[in-house]
């Protein structure tokens, strides 16, 4: 199907590839620098440490600890290694990174990213719930693995 | 607001970092599409990515999202998509599998350097996403 067409020389095709990139790049600058501003804002406030707050009683489900949830707090607003700063000082064990390290994984930067997905044409506000549920679905079946195995 | 500044500089260093490696990466995918190693490596995962409902026109944007993430992933399918008009199927088949699963090697890494298992959270994830991938197509058939 494909690759029937005519083949362009090289130098057409570099500088096909450089507009192409510049276009490119300009398209996720202009959705995600507002939103990246807004989220560091965010980092200023108390509104993080509320919602870790709030999400802390739910940790157990996922065989963590409490104060887990301002790592998921941290991942899911900002980025993994902000997440990874939280949990260092929580010593947790070989399971309980694991685990951190699979449904943030999944689910992590939401705010830019989902912005960035949707300027590749898909809904991303859709993709978004989809990583949070998929996150919090890969986290059950985890802990159920590893139960079933006898391993925590 | 004295947070603004520094987010704003944050802000410039990101889209210089958007820019230099989405630019090179689209230009060398544009230089090396027409070899015929492209279309080799394209037969070679078709039927794994049949499975998923996807084509071989997705290839590059999805391994791209596998290794490099979304972000920069994202910058190849919005070529790829505008190119090749992926349909809107096909697009959202991909974000679902990315969705699950995404810079794989740097985002696991991390885990596993303060302690985490790697091949359990990379097994997991490529799992899930096949599988809810695979679901899905199976659920939203091709128009």
């Amino acid at each position: 199907m494909a690759g029937e067409d005519p083949v362009p020389d090289i130098p057409t095709r570099i500088r096909t590839g450089l507009s192409a990139g510049l276009r490119t790049s300009w398209k996720m600058i202009v959705v995600s620098v507002p939103l990246y501003v807004g989220v560091t804002l965010l980092k200023g406030t108390p509104v993080l440490d509320l919602l870790g707050r709030a999400f802390a009683p739910w940790m157990g489900i996922f065989g963590l600890p409490g104060e887990a949830a301002f790592a998921f707090v941290a991942a899911f607003v900002l980025n993994l290694y902000a997440a990874i700063a939280v949990m260092v000082p929580l010593q947790m064990d070989s399971f309980q990174v694991t685990q951190c390290g699979l449904m943030m994984g999944i689910a992590h930067n939401l705010i830019v990213e989902g912005g960035v997905l949707s300027t590749t044409g898909t809904r991303g506000w859709v993709l978004t719930l989809c990583r949070v549920a998929l996150a919090v679905a890969a986290g059950l079946l985890l802990r159920g693995l590893y139960f079933l195995w006898g391993l925590v | 607001m004295e947070a603004l500044p520094a987010a704003l500089v944050g802000a410039v260093k990101l889209s210089l970092k958007l820019i230099l490696i989405i630019v090179p990466m689209v230009t060398i995918f544009e230089v090396l599409r027409y070899l015929p190693v492209f279309r080799r490596a394209g037969n070679l995962v078709e039927p794994a990515m049949r499975g998923v409902g996807l084509t071989r026109d997705a290839a590059v944007p999805l391994f791209t999202g596998i290794f490099l993430g979304i972000a920069y992933g994202a910058g190849i399918i919005i070529r790829v998509a505008q190119q090749k008009g992926l349909p809107a199927r096909e697009l959202f088949l991909m974000g679902l599998f990315l969705a699950t699963c995404h810079s794989v090697v740097e985002d696991i890494l991390i885990f596993v350097v303060i302690g985490g298992n790697g091949f359990v959270i990379l097994g997991v994830r490529l799992l899930l996403a096949a599988l809810l991938t695979g679901l899905m197509a199976r659920l939203w058939k091709p128009a």
